[in-house]
């Protein structure tokens, strides 16, 4: 008797998750799986933009691959811009979000301050940092001259344009971390840190020891948003080198528009996109191997 | 206050070398107070020069712009500029077309979201895992690899050159379901188990209980869904081409490829006007997460 109506609940709490995620599904599967697929197929084939013949390659487009030194080269600077963008902006972000839930005058202001560069359309901000980077006129080597730096080349020189492209998504993304993990800080009961703060925990054993682990199921959140952001970097390299200087900022993305648009090879474009999203997938999975098990979460 | 108190200052004598030590010990005392502020203000610097170096751009001559000699403030404000960049396209309509697409697409979203989060964070059904990586799939396909192919399924459902092609394929979102599931799971479980037991169902616990005390997550997520959508530049230069369904973005793109390259001054205060809405959206909004309704509804 308890089996029985243990079944039936279970079957009614599955049913009713089918629902709740039935209007997701519809629209995933018109607008993201459906492309998916088609891009899967669409990669076994010689597929030219504007025509309508297709042929049948087999494994081909992947093979072109093992060859291919620039795919490898845009996978390593895909790889070192996350690497270096990522765990900056986050750390970033972390103490701002930290900082700035505190009851600190102006406190609205620092927040908008912060958050603003966010809301900048992508188009607008890599031209705004082209200028702020330009070698005879911008604003970033006046700097550097007042401080007695020698001027750089900036986006002109294959040494630094990476750094200028990670410098310029620092500024651009910590705000948006900030905000996620500020909402987090906002759920948190605060009377966990009363407690801590009255028996004299230092401030930073608070955040390491209390709010860390607090909030880590945001933290989490905001390390795989940022991974997957990170990898699909595409406005910025557009707007600001095209890929250049000799192909110092060539990223996956951008290589694949450069082969789907530019040289329309649509199927070895779909080859380098389903490439990318196995190399994220197992990105993913690492992390949430890494970290998915250290998370903590209040309601479990 | 604290440091009439002091010893060591009432023993000072009275005609003190410079800096005496009463001022040292009050100047110690205020940056223990605004330790934050020493900290965040060099970085604030940084943060709001290149909107400064926008403003201020807006409102100079061309010649200006390049001019090492000019100095950093324009000479006379061109607020001609303004004028001169919303003359480029239809802005009016444009800012219109952005509010409808920007706030359809948000109150689609916060559905869909709702409603599949609770079940990924609460629910026990088969195939949980399996269905859940398919949501994270969304997040993870580069959105150019789409393109082409959501540009055929939009034109084969006729609706090519309207404002629902600008919102259907962002009505469902992996990223604000796995961002919600996060903050669901945080909820002690403790008060959806009281509400149960008060006769709630899930949908009334998921509206009563869940919903209220992960409002800032749902101020978080909207903010970042506008934003998003708002400057959204590929999407609505694909699938329109009349100027009555078009987005401020696209009139920004009009004037950041201009034949003659780029015009600065007008670009940057095209881009003052586009951002300018969501300047005050964002102020509006964050005032909410500030009235820290949640500390008392957790405690």
């Amino acid at each position: 008797m308890v089996t029985g109506s243990g079944l039936r609940a279970r079957l009614s709490e599955a049913g009713l998750a089918y629902c709740l995620l039935a209007p997701s599904l519809l629209f995933l599967a018109t607008f993201t799986y459906w492309p998916i697929l088609r891009s899967i197929y669409f990669s076994f084939h010689d597929v030219m933009l504007g025509s309508d013949k297709i042929f049948f390659l087999g494994w081909e487009n992947y093979g072109r691959l093992w060859t291919d030194s620039l795919f490898w080269k845009s996978l390593a600077n895909t790889a070192f811009y996350t690497l270096v963008t990522i765990p900056s902006a986050i750390a970033c972000a972390l103490l701002l979000a930290v900082a700035l839930d505190s009851k600190l005058r102006g406190m609205a202001f620092y927040r908008s301050a912060f958050f603003y560069p966010v809301m900048i359309p992508s188009v607008a901000a890599g031209m705004v940092w082209v200028f702020l980077y330009a070698p005879g006129y911008g604003p970033i080597n006046d700097a550097l001259a007042l401080l007695g730096l020698p001027k750089l080349e900036w986006l002109y020189d294959s040494r630094t344009a990476m750094f200028a492209i990670i410098i310029m998504s620092i500024w651009k993304y910590s705000g948006y971390f900030m905000l996620i993990l500020l909402a987090a800080l906002q759920m948190v009961p605060s009377d966990l840190y009363e407690a801590a703060r009255l028996d004299g925990v230092p401030a930073w054993t608070r955040l390491i020891h209390i709010t860390i682990p607090l909030i880590s199921p945001t933290l989490y959140f905001v390390i795989i948003i940022g991974l997957l952001h990170s990898y699909q970097i595409f406005d910025y390299v557009y707007v600001m080198t095209q890929g250049g200087p000799a192909d110092a900022t060539n990223v996956l993305t951008f290589y694949i528009y450069q082969n789907g648009f530019q040289y329309q090879d649509i199927g070895y474009a779909s080859t380098l996109a389903n490439v990318l999203l196995l190399f994220v997938g197992g990105l993913i999975t690492l992390v949430a191997l890494v970290f998915g098990r250290r998370v903590h979460y209040l309601g479990r | 206050m604290a440091t009439l108190q002091d010893p060591l200052e009432l023993s000072a004598p009275a005609a003190s070398r410079v800096p005496s030590r009463s001022t040292l010990i009050s100047l110690r005392a205020a940056l223990r107070r605004n330790w934050l502020h020493a900290l965040l203000l060099p970085l604030l610097g940084l943060w709001i020069s290149p909107l400064v170096w926008i403003v201020v751009t807006s409102l100079k001559t061309r010649s200006e712009v390049f001019d090492p000699h000019a100095g950093f403030l324009p000479a006379v404000a061109q607020w001609s500029n303004y004028a001169a960049a919303m003359a480029v396209a239809p802005f009016g309509t444009y800012l219109i077309n952005s509010v409808l697409v920007t706030g359809g697409i948000l109150i689609c979203e916060l559905v869909t979201i709702t409603l599949a989060a609770y079940a990924f964070a609460r629910l026990n059904f088969p195939g949980k895992n399996i269905l859940f990586t398919l949501f994270l799939l969304q997040i993870m396909f580069p959105i150019y690899a789409t393109f082409l192919t959501n540009f055929v399924t939009v034109r084969e459902l006729g609706i090519l050159n309207s404002l629902p092609a600008l919102v259907v394929p962002f009505v469902a979102s992996g990223y604000g379901t796995f961002m919600l599931r996060q903050a669901f799971r945080q909820v002690p479980t403790e008060l959806a188990d009281a509400a149960r037991l008060d006769g709630c169902g899930h949908l009334g616990i998921l509206w009563h209980v869940y919903l209220p005390l992960v409002k800032p997550t749902l101020v978080a997520f909207s903010i970042i869904a506008v934003v998003t959508h708002w400057n959204d530049y590929m999407w609505p230069l694909l699938v329109t081409n009349s100027e009555s369904v078009r987005t401020l973005p696209i009139g920004l793109g009009l004037l950041a490829k201009s034949d003659s390259g780029a015009d600065w001054t007008r670009l940057m205060a095209a881009t003052v006007v586009v951002v300018s809405p969501l300047l005050l959206f964002f102020v509006i909004f964050q005032r909410r997460f500030v009235d820290s309704f949640m500390h008392a509804g957790l405690k």
